[in-house]
This record gives structure tokens, sequence and C-alpha cells, in this order.
């Protein structure tokens, strides 16, 4: 657990600093067990930063949402940089932001913390369900100590965590300028039990498994919005000449958009597992996500978001790549 | 449609400099092959974006079959290298969504292969034959 105070502190720093716009953070949110982002502009403003075990937003993806007006004559852009707070997981995609030049190093302000892991929102909230009031949140080595209405629940954390975060492997950020609190072990190993046992159905099993999924995806791109690794300026569904992939419903326009979201993302995807936490149609994105993963680290051995000064996975080679399906 | 008579419709994306010659070359050469395949001429087969591939499939064909120089022979010296990694990634995509993962070929000729292009073409053609048409990704137009 991040020391709070300490915390405050090292942001009121960023904040007050001259080139710095505001630092994008957490703060307790209104119902239930939500935490909303929040953006810090001023130093009034960083008592009401936190961190606890709810906030599992990936931050990074503000960073490439910024919007950008067009200016008046004369008038200067604001270059000043932008902090943001990140996790372990959060940080790799900034590294791969980095990776691939959409983001300048020198144009953000990153703050690390070492993570022990976030609560799933969807397992939560099956647990106490109709949640409305806030809830505070703490945890010590093994549970989370939930309080709500002065009651006091002990939950193991194996019951609550996120599923990325039982593996995880990298919850100490990569990257950052400042660290708040120490670095944790690390335990997790590269875990793709889920997918090596998919992968020996048969065609037909898998196709009917996907075919009911891609059935409920109702397209509203929520998937795309929240991954901090989709920011190109016009995304191929949106585009209208050539139009890719029709916006009306059904399973095969469904399958395409599918098919290209996952393919957008092999070798880049750093596993935050936002995509399905915020799909309102539960499809299991993550699945799709990490069987390319997985492939991408037995194909060529690489695995995206750890290191600035390696290229992205497609936009390089080897003459030696794997070529054995090739007539 | 029985599955004797089903005739497979496969997209081919050629590159100008090497395959698309020496599906030219097969053709003066008088060499036969199924007259299943479509070429379309890129001007590389790294120019082929997997959007191409998914939309063929989408569109209705059966297969597609990429052709690119040799490695090492690029016109642009390296377009070939990108398009096998990302044709290897999109194969196992594919496979994993239950599309057969031999829908989507690719091959290396030369220009001077004509004898090398006509063999591909009529083994992706069977294989193809063999698999039946698609039905997973097909566009419905009923809207």
């Amino acid at each position: 657990m991040v020391d709070l105070k300490k915390l405050r502190e090292s942001t009121e720093k960023i904040i007050n600093r001259d080139d710095v716009k505001y630092v994008i953070g957490w703060e307790k949110g209104t119902h239930g067990f939500q935490v909303t982002p929040l953006f810090i502009t001023s130093s009034d403003d960083v008592e009401r930063l936190i961190f606890n075990p709810l906030c599992v937003h990936n931050l990074t993806v503000f960073l490439m949402l910024q919007e950008k007006l067009p200016l008046r004559k004369g008038a200067e852009e604001d270059k000043r940089k932008v902090g943001v707070i990140v996790k372990g997981c959060d940080s790799r995609a900034i590294v791969q932001i980095i990776q691939e030049k959409g983001l300048n190093r020198d144009d953000v302000v990153i703050i690390g913390i070492p993570c022990t892991g976030v609560i799933d929102p969807k397992k939560i909230n099956k647990k106490f369900p109709n949640q409305t009031k806030t809830v505070d949140i703490d945890e010590d080595a093994n549970n989370f100590v939930i309080k709500i209405d002065g009651k006091t629940h002990k939950v193991p954390k194996e019951e609550l965590l996120m599923d990325k975060c039982k593996q995880c492997q990298f919850p100490n950020p990569i990257i950052y300028d400042v660290l708040v609190g120490s670095e944790i072990k690390t335990t997790g190993k590269p875990n793709y039990k889920d997918v090596e046992s998919f992968e020996k159905k048969s065609l037909k099993e898998k196709w009917e498994y996907w075919e009911k999924q891609f059935e409920k995806c109702i397209r509203c791109y929520a998937c795309r919005n929240v991954c901090p690794m989709c920011y190109c300026k016009e995304c191929m569904v949106d585009q209208l000449n050539p139009q890719w992939i029709r916006r009306s419903v059904n399973v095969s326009e469904n399958t395409a958009w599918n098919i290209m979201r996952a393919f957008h993302l092999a070798g880049r995807c750093i596993d935050c597992g936002e995509c399905e936490r915020v799909c309102p149609a539960e499809i299991p994105l993550v699945k799709l996500n990490k069987k390319l993963e997985k492939e991408v680290l037995e194909l060529f051995d690489y695995r995206a978001g750890l290191d600035v000064d390696v290229k992205p996975l497609l936009s390089m080679f080897k003459p030696d790549d794997p070529e054995e399906f090739i007539l | 449609m029985s599955k004797d008579s089903f005739e497979p419709n496969i997209v081919a994306f050629l590159c100008n400099w090497c395959s698309y010659a020496g599906a030219d070359l097969a053709g003066t050469s008088r060499i036969e092959y199924p007259p299943n395949v479509k070429i379309i001429r890129v001007m590389c087969s790294g120019r082929v974006n997997p959007m191409f591939i998914v939309n063929a499939l989408h569109e209705g064909a059966d297969g597609v079959l990429i052709g690119g120089c040799h490695p090492g022979d690029c016109h642009y010296i390296q377009g070939n290298y990108f398009a096998r990694r990302r044709i290897a990634v999109l194969k196992k995509l594919l496979e994993y969504l239950g599309i057969d993962e031999r829908r989507v070929r690719m091959t290396w000729v030369s220009a001077a292969e004509g004898k090398k292009f006509a063999d591909v073409i009529r083994e992706v053609t069977d294989d193809i034959r063999k698999l039946g048409p698609t039905h997973q990704i097909r566009r419905s137009n009923s809207w």
C-alpha cells in the first residue's frame, strides 16, 4: 500500500513546477465502488487525490486524448508538460507509446506507484450488491479491508483481484520520474493456460464460441476509447472512404471489427485489461489480446512496452523470422 | 450448391515486381492454372494491409493469397520482410477465432517462376476447394 501522504507531497511538488500543466490521478467517486480520474491543476486539488485498490483506471489514455483547440492569432501553444500517476502496467503503455513516437518522453512527468494489485469492479459488485454509498478500502498483506456502513469486512485478495493482477509480472513502473513507495518483488510468470486450453478446441468449437461472443457486441467502441494504445487521429472504423466496416451491427461486421481491433494491438497490447473492464456486453477481449501476446512472444521473442529504445514489433524485422507457412 | 461443384473464389495480392511478373510469365508461357484466382496488383507485398485480407474474406472471398519477392529480392529492399511478420500474426489470430488459417496463404514467387506460380495457384485452389466456402465473417446484406 502506498503512503498517501508521500504521494500527495510529491504530486504537489510537481504541480507547483512552472512547466507542468496538470497532473492526472484518481479521486474518490460518488457511487459505490467507483473511483474517478482527477485532473489536478493547482495545489488546492492535491488533497482530493487518492490511491487505493479500487483505482483500476489506466490513466495514460488521457495523455493521448488531450484536446488541441485551434489557436487564436498570435497565441502560443501551451507546451507545458502533463503529469500522470501510473501503476506498473500503465507505465508499460507509456513506454509503448514513446516507442511508437506517439509521445515525447520530455512531455510527460511520470509518478510511479508500485502496485500490489487492484480490485475487479465486477467481482466486488457481485460480492456486495446494491452498494450505492462510497466505501473506505484498505489492504493488508493478504486481505482487502472494506468498511461498509461502519462494518468491516475482511476479504482475501485472491477473491477480488483482477485476473491480470494475479499473474502480474510488472508491479513496479518501468519508467518514472518519481517513485512513491518502495519496489515490490515480482513473483508472476507469463501464464497462458487459458489461451492454451482454448487453442486445443476444434475450429468449429472456437467459431461457435466467438460467434456467440461477437453477437453480443453493440459496437459502442468503448474498448477502443479506453485503450491507451488506440490513439490514431482517425480510427479505421470511423473512416468512410474506404469504409472497411459498416456501421450495421451484425455478426459479420462485429467479427471484422473485433479481428481488426485485436490485430491492431498485436505486439502493442500491454495487458492492462481496460477493454474487457469497460465492455458492456462482457466480451472476453483479454482472451484475444493474450493470444496475440503469446504468439508474438513465441514467434518473435518480443514483449510490448518494456524498453523505450526497441522498435515496435511490426515496424522491424529479422531476416530469419519464421516462414514455414510460406508456400 | 453441393460441395463437389463448389468453385472457390480466391483473391491474390501480387507484388508488381516479382509475383505479378511471375503470373505474367505463366500466362505468356501458356501454363494452365485454375481460373478461380482474381489477381490484384500491388506495388509491394508490404503494401498489403491486413485490413485488405480481412475485407476480402468479409466481402465473400474464400481464400486470400499474398505473393511477394523472395527474401532479399524486394524492390524496396525490405517490404516483404514486414509483410511476412504481419501475415504470420494474422494467421494465428484467424486460427484462434475458428477461421481456418489455410484461407490466408503467402508465397514467394520471382519473375522467372511462372511454373511455380501455376503450381501455387493449383495447390491453394485445391486446399480451399476442400475447405468449402467461408461462412464465418462473410458479410450478410440483410439490414
